[in-house]
């Protein structure tokens, strides 16, 4: 770390920092400016940044080296590849997740897998337990959703992504899903991230709600020295003083992470934008952007799901951003499932 | 005159004879750090290091460097020593 004295630190004050350095196992090498005297710190001690900061005549802590280890690219330089069956998450290829917020009837879930499967969909998404901001809002079908997804899923040859909401669903949702989902939510639920740690599949971990990209990647560091590698980090929309969509949706977290972080980072346009209208110029952006992948609320009627209706796409507007997708990815050296398995059924 | 090869053959040796030194210096801090370690004495002695400066800017008056420079070269020497002594009063690896 660099430690940048005030203009007017006394020769006490920037003794009593060096020496607040030294203790903690620091090596440091002080240079004395002509206004300001500047500390650099170097070592394998672990200083405390605040403690330091609150020390008299300090103006300022700068830290070189980021607060998570294994999260960051210093630790592992070369993009981590996440393996689910044969979907590659992470690679050269944009995979697109889709499928509708909440498991809502048999028909409903298999009429969205066929729907996403047939535009160029790899992994099915839907929740069996939802977190509402309401209690009295759809709460999800827990188990039963939970059987409905993965039949659907086989049924289409799709991977199943789905949220876990506490410690007590882990094996439960283990039996039948591929990758684990949390939620913005619970982006910061400590327990649960230690015991997804120990968990065999990867973690979808979506960024909370007010988390800066520092603490999002905390989190990732969470589940990473638990032992489990495969984090796929997911952006979704902050809140900012806008009111004019749900939330606000930082396409530039996207390179940001790409910069900080070797784990595979994708887009949820739909929470993103929370408008139906908006989730396909943000889907196009976080794709043109670098996005690994997408995760889109797809619904054959969404004007009457039971949950994120306003906010869920129709079969044939997934079907045409598919399309768009196809061009854009290319732009940009990416590839992204290029031949949908039948061009059959929305109309245009 | 000089040539440039000439010149730069002086820096050279300049440069062995400085190395040589900062060696001899090393090893007397070493042996600093030795003795702090058995009495338990900080390694980090801000009077001291103060010390050392005042002495060297007093002696540097002369020359092209002067005071300013010296005191600051002076204090990466002194950043060095105090990285070693630590070294072997807390006795850890290097970073």
């Amino acid at each position: 770390m660099v430690v940048v004295m005030e203009e007017r630190a006394s020769e006490a004050q920037i003794e009593q920092v060096v020496k607040r350095l030294v203790e903690m196992g620091m090596d440091v090498h002080r240079s004395t400016g002509v206004t300001r005297t500047v500390l650099g710190a170097v070592g394998q001690g672990h200083p405390d940044k605040g403690l330091i900061e609150m020390l008299d005549g300090v103006h300022e802590v700068l830290r070189i080296s980021s607060p998570y280890k294994l999260a960051s690219k210093t630790f592992k330089p070369d993009p981590t590849v996440i393996q689910v069956g044969d979907v590659r998450i992470g690679g050269d290829e944009v995979i697109v997740i889709a499928g509708p917020c909440s498991a809502e009837s048999e028909p409903q879930v298999r009429a969205a897998a066929a729907a996403v499967r047939r535009a160029g969909a790899k992994i099915f998404r839907g929740g069996a337990f939802k977190p509402r901001s309401s209690p009295y809002s759809f709460q999800g079908l827990g188990e039963e959703g939970l059987r409905l997804l993965r039949d659907a899923s086989n049924t289409e040859n799709l991977r199943l992504v789905t949220e876990v909401m506490d410690l007590s669903q882990i094996e439960l949702i283990d039996k039948y899903a591929d990758i684990f989902q949390v939620g913005a939510r619970n982006m910061q639920n400590f327990t649960l991230l230690r015991e997804l740690g120990h968990a065999r599949k990867p973690v979808l971990l979506k960024r909370g709600i007010s988390a800066t990209i520092e603490e999002w990647l905390l989190s990732a560091e969470y589940v990473l020295s638990g032992g489990n590698n495969d984090v796929i980090l997911c952006e979704r929309g902050i809140r900012t003083f806008e009111t004019a969509t749900r939330n606000t949706f930082d396409i530039s977290a996207i390179p940001v992470v790409k910069k900080l972080s070797h784990l595979p980072v994708i887009a949820d346009p739909s929470h993103g934008a929370g408008r139906r209208d908006m989730v396909a110029p943000m889907a196009r952006a976080a794709v043109a952007a670098g996005a690994d992948g997408l995760i889109i609320e797809v619904h054959c009627d969404p004007d009457h799901a039971l949950s994120d209706g306003a906010q869920s796409m129709f079969p044939s507007q997934f079907d045409r951003l598919m399309a768009e997708l196809r061009i854009i990815a290319p732009a940009i050296g990416r590839a992204i499932c290029l031949e949908p398995v039948a061009r059959r059924g929305w109309g245009t | 005159m000089a040539t440039l090869d000439e010149l730069r053959d002086d820096i050279d040796r300049v440069d062995e004879v400085l190395v040589r030194l900062l060696n001899e210096r090393a090893r007397v801090a070493c042996e600093i750090g030795r003795i702090k370690k058995e009495l338990g004495i900080e390694v980090y002695q801000p009077e001291r290091e103060k010390q050392v400066l005042a002495h060297v800017r007093s002696i540097a008056s002369e020359g092209p460097l002067g005071a300013e420079a010296i005191a600051r070269l002076f204090e990466r020497i002194i950043d060095e020593a105090r990285r070693l002594e630590r070294r072997l009063v807390h006795g850890d690896g290097e970073d």
